[in-house]
């Protein structure tokens, strides 16, 4: 027999240089004794009130009782009830799709939703959307999928949520749905009568046609109506900046795809900001790199949080919020210096020295930092883009307009689009005021849930309390709800007739996929009563919208056309020609900076975040989305105060030991008289004497999902720093909270798992990635592996690749993946005993110092080894190999020995400690809410029971199904080979960077070969001649190298070769040693 | 010390012993398999339709009462609208029919009682067989002798690796597929045909656990 493979020795001289927390960095991590958490603590008991061992004795006693009146031996009778009158066009079994969209804030997410038998099962991004960006010309083709988000993907579990509003109720007690109805109509009476005074409506933002319409139509009919809209986390400052700069609403688009240089001041593009799905698959497409000729994008970041953006960035500022201000204007000084005389208009050089006048100094560092960054964008002005993020100020939006004007160009980077005016609408703040002094007899509270996240100083549940009558359409019984009269259910997304525009202005139709769940009803409803309309019913409100776009004669083609691909050609806004930039605003606007002072750890300043995965709580009850990890802190079920290493150090503040579970000190910030307690996190990269707070967490009434997980960031903000907040204190209460980090699960050990490089080493030796596998096993199998014959005469091999440097760790995937796959929630408790469940985790790693790393994201999951180390362990033969390639998990032969997963070097298998998809035991829901549950599974895949490994299968199910839609086509003849992209995996389809490349390794000219033939392909693991069937492509940064600093190679890439053996080539030797030294 | 009658008592020990549990393998061998535990459920159909009048004296095809057959990986029940297409011509007051002609009216389905079933973690598509040879009479036997339906084959894994290792001994020419009397000439000329059809077709052995199981 073969003797083992020795494993790799780790040499002294080249350590791992990818960590990925602080007690690692600090080599002070536990890791090890982790991962022996995982494989040997499984064992435990749950801290269920029922054990195992009373399990045991409850079941004994039953099957007993069973086994004597022998009732488990009758055949169940199962009854089939066939339509009495079929649908047309219906074939029962074969999933349905419909294009529909998801409204958020002023946005929407075009998408396209399967259904089965009725109930929809999986979100996909529509590919059939018009987007302005894709037009231009030379950019590569987009990936032919539409892009989503996470969100989007987890919201089809909102749908299905028992925990939503499912009643009518008045002041707390269920009514029937009639008589809140008639009582709206009532009150819509009662309105009229007076024209429309003391009726106040509070709505969220939206982009909706037909309720802007409905809107106006209101204002007409009660014209002493009034409007208000809040929204927590506003998105639009971007947009709404551009009155001042250029004079007129205008909608900026910038070409990620065809910017060389991006420069993002606290924009966190890739993870938080508007459309966040559609920026990245542009950036993403502006970054693709298949042979070294290529040039991708340059990202420069300036941020006070880590954030996916600066993640991503290429080089990275960190900076207090306050100073940001200070910086933009020093960078856009820069760059009116850099420009030639005559490209430098009069106003701009009148902001430079009214700059310099304020004599504003900045540290040495920022000064060479933004003299480089503005050297290298006016090197390339026409293709150079700068992003202001939704938390800064007007000033650093305008100065961010006026960037982008003064380096405009034919073919610009920036283009913008003329938009319509919305219709007026006031302020919360106005709107309290309006309540305090009594001028409020009515408030219609659309959607929103301003008593949980109104700012702190208006008091809101004080003042609501002084309408006279308050009526709400809400999705759920949350804070907002005991101070409401009339509580009207407010129907999902995916019940609705609808419409919306994206952020360009594109046309998108809502459609119902099923019928209101609770009979809720929509804000155009609503509204549509209210206004005393003669039509209230939505679809017709959304027909009569859309009749004024296309109003010739052929309206219901026209219509049906529109419901069939979700939007409406050329609906996007115009584009706008924009001549000149007020340089006198932008002038003006430098007042700002000058009282700016610095933040130091007595005077913290305070940045509010919306979270990465519960937005400002909205999605608080949505389990998939708590138990995602946070895309940078891998922290789930929770939201941490997070505080830089340094600041940490000063404050004395340090994490303990990591123990069993990962306990970390609770502290108190507190500022203008406020406070809140959270648990303090050590973040890498943030910004020193900055406090990270993360709203959308602490729900008191969310639902018994998100009830009670993370603290309240919103009781410290108020209407005069909604984004930040200078001069606050922290401090240790000397209490402990658990938190449920995802971050040293699965390590692997510092192998050269991750691999990088720089542009221009990578134009130097394209092969550098392969090159790292120094660890090869240098003999070959003893056996021949017999997947080379069975694979002979098969029409499939399948494989995949990520592209590391497009993946920019968004977590769509993981959802994705979720929700096609019926893979379950855990909760907060097993997550901390490493028991997630994810078929796809996204690790993330850091590299360089502590206070200010790299980092990199590499989704992870079954690599389907073509020689697997599971399959030659499990006793049963429960996981083998078929012919197409595909590692494969046959859940009825498991015993659940979990030896497969103590094998495999990869830890993606994933074991069923409990009956997640349905656990009577826990006794907490009645049966109709399992069943309600239970319709968001797919159908095509199995739901495993306690006791079964699982983990990724390639999404057998779409593979098989393609393969079974070719063969019934086919007949009786031959069946030819699925076509490329004909399949996609689930991660693949809502990938929105198109990292993940899926398909018939068969076929030379598939997406999948082409990207495995790209010279930055590797396998992970090499060494052990695993064999995977899954490729990475290492990513390839790109740094300006005239910025002072600027390491050579990646950080975690920069460890010195000494290896007399290996030539002095690329940045390879992150793993030292090989099996020949060790043997 | 003991009496004689015990000299033989462990080799009658050893003998029982290996009786009874041979006994008990080979009973569970029988008595758990489908074969005993399925086939052969005839439960009595809420309406007394008979496949043996429609199919077997009047001919019609299966497609017309389960058209998604062709399509779909189930194959549907008929709706009530189906049967009143012809039974509001004939027996149109038949008293048997009465449960038909009110669903039809009022849009209440039949409660059908489900016959066939497969094993648990087993996915299953109609269309993909009935397109590429294999017949309706190779899973669902002759029922259209039968007057009340019946579960005349295990459907077991077993059952069903017989001919996903061995197409060739089952693949019939496509006209066929729906003709439940059809039989071959003989063994050796399903071989010889059968063999020709999968070479034709690229029909091949399907017997990876993925083919099934996901």
């Amino acid at each position: 027999m073969k003797p083992p493979a020795p494993h790799p020795p780790r040499s002294p001289v080249a350590t791992p240089r990818y960590w990925r927390s602080v007690e690692d960095c600090a080599g002070t991590s536990t890791d090890l004794s982790s991962i022996e958490r995982a494989c040997h603590h499984g064992l435990e008991e749950a801290a269920d009130p029922l054990s195992r061992r009373h399990f045991m004795r409850i079941m004994s006693a039953s099957f007993l009782l069973a086994g004597s009146g022998l009732t488990g031996c009758r055949r169940p009778v199962e009854t089939i009830h066939p339509f009495a009158q079929a649908p047309e066009g219906l074939v029962h079994g074969l999933p349905l799709t419909y294009a529909t969209a998801m409204p958020v804030r002023a946005s929407a997410i075009p998408l396209r939703v399967k259904t089965c038998e009725g109930r929809p099962i999986k979100i996909e991004g529509n590919p059939g959307i018009p987007w302005p960006l894709n037009a231009v010309s030379g950019a590569p083709p987009p990936p032919p999928q539409g892009p989503t988000d996470a969100a989007a993907q987890a919201s089809i579990l909102s749908l299905y949520d028992p925990d939503r509003a499912r009643r009518f109720t008045r002041d707390g007690q269920t009514i029937p749905r009639k008589l809140a109805l008639d009582a709206l109509d009532a009150l819509a009476h009662q309105a009229a009568d007076s024209r429309g005074r003391g009726l106040c409506i509070l709505a969220d933002a939206s982009s909706s046609p037909s309720r802007a319409r409905l809107q106006r139509a209101l204002a007409d009919r009660l014209p002493e109506s009034r409007w208000f809209e809040y929204e927590p986390v506003d998105l639009a400052a971007y947009r709404r900046t551009t009155r001042a700069a250029f004079g007129r609403l205008l909608q900026p688009l910038y070409r990620l795809d065809v910017a060389r240089r991006i420069v993002s001041w606290d924009c966190d593009f890739l993870g938080n900001e508007e459309e966040t799905c559609r920026w990245t698959r542009a950036f993403a497409a502006g970054r693709r790199l298949d042979n070294p000729g290529n040039e991708p994008s340059r990202l420069y970041a300036i941020e006070s949080l880590l954030t996916l953006t600066g993640m991503n960035a290429d080089h990275r500022l960190r900076l207090a919020p306050s100073q940001m201000a200070l910086v933009a204007a020093r960078l856009l000084s820069e760059c009116i210096s850099a420009l030639e005389p005559h490209q430098r208009p009069a106003g701009a050089l009148a902001f430079k020295s009214r700059l310099q006048a304020l004599a504003r100094t900045t540290t040495p560092e920022w000064a060479a930092w933004t003299r480089a960054c503005a050297g290298d964008l006016t090197a390339q002005p026409d293709r150079s883009a700068v992003l202001a993020g939704h938390r800064q100020p007007a000033e650093v939006h305008l100065w961010a307009h006026g960037l982008n004007h003064l380096l405009r160009g034919r073919g610009a980077a920036v283009v913008y689009l003329d938009r319509p005016p919305e219709p007026p609408a006031g302020t919360l703040a106005e709107l309290a005021a309006a309540l305090a002094a009594d001028e409020v007899r009515i408030l219609v509270i659309l959607a929103g849930n301003p008593a949980y996240n109104a700012p702190a100083d208006l008091e809101w549940a004080r003042v609501q309390s002084r309408a006279d009558t308050v009526v709400r359409l809400g999705s759920c019984e949350d804070e907002t709800f005991p101070a409401c009269h009339w509580h009207l259910p407010m129907a999902h997304y995916l019940e609705s007739w609808g419409d919306a525009r994206t952020a360009d202005g594109t046309w998108l139709s809502i459609q119902p996929l099923i019928a209101p769940l609770f009979g809720g009803l929509t804000d155009l409803e609503v509204l549509a009563r209210l206004a005393g309309m003669p039509v209230t019913e939505p679809h017709e409100i959304v027909r009569e919208t859309f009749r004024g776009l296309a109003p010739d004669g052929a309206f219901e083609a026209n219509w049906r056309r529109l419901l069939h691909d979700g939007t409406w050609a050329g609906t996007a806004y115009p584009e706008a020609t924009v001549e000149s930039f007020d340089w006198n605003a932008a002038t003006a606007a430098l007042d700002s900076i000058r009282e700016v002072r610095a933040p130091a750890p007595d005077a913290l300043e305070v940045v509010f975040a919306r979270d990465s995965r519960v937005d400002d709580g909205r999605y608080a009850n949505n389990g998939w989305l708590e138990e995602l990890p946070d895309p940078v802190t891998k922290i789930t079920w929770d939201n941490v105060i997070a505080l830089s290493p340094a600041t940490a150090r000063l404050l004395g503040l340090a994490v303990p030991e990591p123990r069993e579970h990962l306990e970390v000190p609770v502290v108190r910030v507190s500022a203008g008289g406020r406070a809140i307690e959270g648990p303090l996190w050590i973040q890498p990269g943030l910004a020193d004497d900055v406090v990270g707070l993360t709203l959308g967490h602490g729900r008191t009434r969310a639902g018994r999902v998100g009830t009670g997980t993370g603290y309240d960031a919103y009781p410290l903000r108020t209407s005069r720093a909604m984004h930040s907040l200078a001069g606050a204190q922290l401090a240790a209460t000397g209490r402990v909270h658990p938190l449920a980090c995802t971050q040293n699960h699965g390590r692997l050990e510092g192998r050269p798992i991750v691999r990088e490089t720089n542009l221009a080493e990578f134009r130097n030796h394209p092969g550098f990635a392969s090159a790292m596998d120094r660890d090869a096993p240098d003999s070959s199998p003893l056996y021949a592996n017999p997947l080379d014959a069975a694979a002979a005469g098969v029409l499939h091999q399948w494989g995949m690749t990520i592209d590391l440097g497009l993946c920019v760790g968004c977590a769509a995937c993981v959802v994705a993946c979720q929700s096609e796959n019926n893979i379950p929630i855990v909760g907060k408790n097993e997550v901390a005993r490493q028991r997630e469940m994810h078929w796809l985790r996204i690790d993330r790693y850091y590299a360089g110092p502590a206070d200010d790393p790299q980092g990199v994201n590499q989704p992870m999951l079954c690599q389907h080894c073509e020689s697997a180390p599971c399959e030659s362990v499990c006793p049963v033969n429960a996981t083998v190999h078929d012919r197409e390639g595909l590692n494969v998990m046959v859940y009825n032969r498991c015993i659940g020995t979990r030896h497969c997963s103590n094998n495999c070097p990869y830890k993606v298998r994933r074991f069923n400690f409990f009956d997640y998809h349905r656990r009577p035991d826990r006794g907490s829901r009645p049966r109709e809410e399992w069943d309600l549950l239970s319709l968001v599974r797919n159908p095509d895949v199995t739901v495993r029971m306690r006791g079964v490994i699982e983990k990724c299968t390639f999404c057998v199910q779409r593979l098989e199904q393609a393969k079974i839609a070719r063969a019934v086509s086919a007949g009786a003849s031959p069946p030819k080979a699925v076509a490329d992209g004909e399949v996609q995996t689930a991660c693949q389809q809502a990938c929105p960077a198109g990292a993940i490349e899926f398909g018939n390794l068969r076929d030379p000219a598939s997406r999948v070969s082409r990207a495995r033939a790209n010279p930055r392909a590797y396998a992970v693991l090499q060494s052990l001649n695993t064999r995977p069937r899954v490729l990475y492509l290492a990513r390839v940064r790109n740094p300006n190298p005239a910025m002072p600093g600027a390491p050579p190679r990646p950080h975690g890439m920069s460890v010195e070769v000494r290896d007399p053996e290996m030539p002095e080539q690329g940045p390879g030797t992150v793993e030292g040693g090989n099996g020949k030294e060790g043997a | 010390m003991f009496p004689p009658s015990t000299h033989r008592l462990p080799q009658r020990l050893l003998a029982g012993g290996l009786l009874a549990g041979a006994s008990v393998v080979a009973g569970v061998w029988y008595y758990f398999t489908p074969q005993y535990t399925r086939v052969g459920y005839q439960p009595v159909q809420p309406v007394a339709f008979s496949h043996r009048t429609h199919v077997g004296q009047l001919g019609m095809d299966c497609r017309y009462c389960h058209p998604g057959v062709e399509t779909s990986w189930y194959s549907n029940l008929p709706s009530g609208q189906s049967c009143m297409n012809c039974h509001n011509q004939v027996l149109r007051d038949d008293a048997r029919l009465a449960l038909v002609r009110a669903s039809a009216g009022s849009g209440r389905p039949i409660p059908w009682i489900q016959i066939h079933r497969l094993p648990d973690y087993v996915f299953f598509n109609h269309a993909v067989h009935v397109n590429r040879g294999v017949s309706c009479f190779d899973c669902h036997g002759s029922i259209h002798e039968l007057d009340e339906s019946a579960h005349l084959k295990p459907l077991s894994m077993a059952f069903c690796l017989e001919c996903h290792r061995r197409p060739e001994a089952f693949l019939r020419p496509p006209a066929e597929v729906y003709h439940l009397d059809w039989r071959p000439e003989s063994p050796e000329q399903q071989q010889a045909d059968g063999s020709k059809l999968a070479r034709e077709w690229n029909v091949q052995r399907l017997d990876p656990c993925s083919a099934c199981h996901r």
